[in-house]
């Protein structure tokens, strides 16, 4: 990213990643809360597969690369997790 | 004797002990004609190993009346003996094996490359032998298995804790363990699953040897996400002290489209069942499955 993005930007795009990648049907980004758990029995419920294609595409989209699984248990939790993860290391 | 490496084991030290004695001073002759008497006694008495081996069995030989099916279960567990023994005498250095590979240029070429791949392997054959095979290659192997099963996995393959040539991810830990799995793909490692079972990940329905049966799909949803093939490991006892490995089997999962992902895993996961099912054609008593894959919501 030449110009860095704004937290804002990073939430927003990031919700419009997740919907389009993990084929989320019927799911409106402005319907993705910012401190949300995504995964597990939340509103969104994803799961391990869907776990995959986030770390596939945080890296392909962002450059991200997670390391291990404490850093994975950090940052896979929310779209706030993550965007700073983001804002912070992209 | 029915032991799977991903299965309690059966049998105690003093057994083992045995089987090392006649393998030490007789040979693999010695040590399989050992195995009768003992093949017997799981054959008469562990009613759980013989249903799931009769479920396999009643489908692969489906014109045979129950008594014979009885008698196959035998044969069955005896031969899964015989691949038990080959395994102590590899791994102790007290025979030597001969590897008939199908094509030494593909491992070869997968070996080169610097894109990791996806093992996948089943209770079929001797696949564990296969893998010890896999060391001369120099990637790091990682297996995706659950905890309580580390031990008997270390002790099939000979796992030194402290060698960095084989790793264990646990599927119990964060989101199925994929961050570690992903990454060890990144490396250009191998990461190995077993088909047959669904270590925490769903499954799917298949045709399955003329039934529907569970095979788990997250092997090529990773695949597909991480654009890496899925290499089928087989491996057949041909021989006395032969045998035939097969890693010709390579499923590339790329998706069509983001919809419909299910539909799309499942073709994957078919193409599996019909390299299984192929290979169970021509060694029908080279199936291990010991597990009731066709039973409902089971896997």
């Amino acid at each position: 990213m030449s110009d860095k993005q704004s937290l804002e930007q990073i939430k927003a795009q990031l919700k419009e990643e997740l919907i389009e990648n993990l084929s989320l049907e019927d799911i409106e980004p402005e319907d993705i809360k910012d401190d949300e758990v995504l995964f597990g029995d939340g509103s969104i419920g994803l799961d391990s597969l869907d776990a995959v294609e986030i770390v596939v595409f945080l890296q392909r989209i962002w450059g991200i690369e997670i390391q291990n699984m404490e850093e994975g248990r950090e940052i896979l939790v929310s779209i706030d997790t993550m965007a700073d993860h983001i804002y912070a290391n992209a | 004797m029915p032991d799977t490496i991903d299965q309690p084991q059966r049998g105690n030290k003093i057994g083992f002990w045995f089987f090392r004695m006649f393998l030490r001073f007789g040979g693999l002759y010695a040590a399989y004609f050992l195995l009768y008497g003992v093949t017997l006694h799981y054959w008469l008495f562990d009613t759980k190993a013989v249903k799931t081996a009769s479920a396999y069995l009643k489908r692969r030989f489906p014109l045979d009346s129950k008594i014979t099916i009885r008698f196959k279960v035998y044969k069955l567990f005896y031969s899964q003996g015989r691949q038990l023994i080959d395994r102590i005498a590899k791994i102790s250095g007290a025979i030597d094996f001969v590897f008939n590979f199908v094509d030494m240029d593909m491992l070869n070429q997968l070996a080169s490359s610097k894109k990791g791949y996806i093992l996948l392997t089943a209770h079929a054959g001797n696949w564990q032998l296969a893998m010890t095979e896999l060391e001369q290659f120099d990637k790091k192997i990682s297996l995706v298995m659950r905890s309580e099963n580390n031990e008997a996995v270390k002790k099939a393959l000979n796992i030194n804790t402290t060698d960095d040539k084989f790793g264990i991810i646990s599927p119990e830990e964060h989101l199925g363990g994929v961050v570690p799995v992903i990454k060890e793909l990144n490396d250009g490692n191998i990461v190995s699953y077993m088909g047959d079972r669904s270590y925490g990940f769903e499954s799917l329905n298949v045709n399955f040897m003329g039934d529907k049966a569970n095979f788990p799909y997250g092997a090529f949803a990773i695949a597909a996400a991480t654009k890496v093939p899925v290499v089928i490991a087989l491996a057949s006892k041909i021989g006395f002290k032969t045998y035939k490995v097969d890693f010709t089997n390579i499923i590339n999962p790329e998706y069509k489209s983001r919809k419909n992902k299910k539909n799309q895993l499942s073709e994957w996961v078919q193409e599996y069942a019909d390299i299984l099912n192929d290979f169970f054609e021509e060694y029908p008593y080279q199936c291990f499955l010991f597990h009731d894959v066709w039973e409902k919501n089971k896997t």
